[in-house]
């Protein structure tokens, strides 16, 4: 019985392929879906083969008829987009196909924390900024991260820490505290992560800025518990990353000397 | 060759792996940016428009049914996730299937039939389309690199849309061969293009 159950296992593993390219019946289908929900290895497998055929259809580019932009451009201005929602657990050809129907098909979404995909990029967000943290000095970050990675800026950050470019720079902060950047050039985008600077007075806050040779880009106020990560994006050549105390609504320029400057050098 | 490149997609450099900021748009597009999906429709639409082409090999139906893959996209942008695979692979998933069940729903079994015998040569003919060169020559090689078996199963499936049974059928061998080779050759395929 255990050998049956062993074949079984190993037969339907070897659906992926099939799987990947759209060549399974209904029941395969489903049934490949079961057993992907228990096979880290296969979800692997599974991701690894989309980027091979995404390559295989993306090389058969054509150029589509000009006249066509204007009319998806129209069609899209004028079509109410779907909220963010619980992400299916399986490939997303069929959590995609779901959302496509003409209904929004809810009974195949599960609730958000019960399939293993929200929480895994959930920890693994939370885990290359604990990494960064880690590399930066900083400790006793850990709960505030967690928490404060939110489903928005998690998806944005997870591009950036997923970009083949990634890079990672740390620095110390005038006055006490640590920074760490982690940034793709080819996104021209960054996660901006800091702790353990000084408090302020409640009317004044760090402020977050591009500086570069054009002038100052305010990025926003760090929030006062200072462990969020903050993603910065629209980087242009020569820019540095600043952080300088400002009025706790913050400024449009910066107004005193920049607790950090760093360069972000290509 | 000056003449016919007006007529040729440039594509991501690099390949469709390649191109993070394809995720960055498509965060953007989330959060209703149409500037971001002007600029996300430039990179897109040329390949779903050749991948559903090389499926359907219907200008027209191809062009409608590129345009509702990059509608969906827009529409359900906000449920792609990055740690599930690239901003391409995903547009591409999305443009795959919709092809496939378009010509599942329509094809007759008559038409496939005739399809399948000039499969060869189109996806020869499409490929010498590619502007890319590097990209093509890269995929080309890979696809070479594989044993018939491995290549017929894949490309069948993925540019003729054909099921693995269907497959087994068109090639006189059995279903489960089928499935194994196709598995297989992406494994040889997803090893070569990763190589380079």
């Amino acid at each position: 019985m255990g050998g049956r159950r062993g074949r079984d296992r190993a037969e339907v593993h070897l659906l992926a392929g099939a799987y990947v390219l759209n060549a399974v019946s209904a029941p395969d289908q489903a049934r490949f879906e079961r057993h992907l929900a228990g096979c880290e290895q296969c979800r692997l497998e599974v991701r690894g083969f989309g980027e091979t055929a995404a390559r295989l259809g993306a090389s058969q580019a054509v150029r589509p008829r000009p006249e066509l932009r204007d009319q998806a451009l129209r069609t899209a201005a004028r079509t109410r987009q779907l909220p963010p929602g619980p992400r299916l657990r399986a490939g997303w050809a069929q959590s995609d196909s779901a959302q496509a129907g003409a209904g929004p098909a809810r009974a195949r979404w599960r609730r958000p924390g019960r399939g293993p995909w929200p929480q895994l990029v959930a920890a693994g967000v939370a885990a290359v900024v604990l990494a960064v943290a880690a590399a930066a000095g900083v400790t006793a970050m850990r709960d505030e991260h967690r928490i404060s990675v939110d489903q928005a800026s998690g998806h944005e950050l997870a591009a950036v820490l997923s970009a083949p470019d990634v890079v990672m720079l740390t620095a110390k902060v005038t006055g006490g505290g640590k920074a760490a950047v982690l940034m793709s050039h080819h996104m021209r985008a960054l996660v901006f992560a800091v702790a353990g600077l000084p408090p302020l007075p409640a009317a004044r806050g760090y402020e977050l800025w591009l500086i570069g040779p054009s002038g100052s880009r305010p990025q926003g106020m760090l929030p006062a518990g200072q462990a969020r990560p903050m993603m910065v994006a629209g980087l242009a050549d020569g820019d540095q990353v600043g952080v300088t105390v400002e009025p706790r609504g913050g400024s449009a320029q910066p107004t005193t000397r920049p607790v950090l400057l760093m360069p972000l050098d290509r | 060759m000056a003449g016919s490149e007006q007529a040729h997609w440039p594509g991501p450099a690099g390949g469709a792996g390649a191109d993070p900021e394809l995720a960055l748009l498509v965060s953007r597009i989330a959060r209703g940016d149409q500037r971001a999906y002007e600029q996300f429709y430039d990179r897109a639409a040329g390949p779903v428009l050749g991948l559903v082409l090389s499926v359907l090999r219907d200008l027209a139906q191809s062009e409608e049914v590129m345009q509702e893959v990059l509608l969906e996209a827009w529409r359900t942008a906000s449920r792609y996730d990055p740690a599930r695979g690239s901003a391409m692979s995903w547009l591409m998933t999305l443009a795959h299937r919709r092809a496939v069940d378009r010509v599942r729903s329509e094809q007759r079994a008559a038409d496939r039939e005739q399809r399948a015998t000039s499969a060869q040569v189109d996806y020869d003919d499409v490929i010498e389309a590619v502007e890319s060169a590097l990209d093509r020559e890269r995929v080309r090689r890979c696809l070479d690199a594989l044993t018939d078996l491995q290549r017929e199963s894949v490309t069948l499936a993925y540019y003729g849309g054909y099921s693995y049974s269907e497959v087994a059928r068109l090639l006189g061998v059995p279903p489960g061969t089928v499935k194994t080779r196709m598995r297989d050759g992406l494994i040889r395929l997803r090893d070569c293009l990763g190589a380079q």
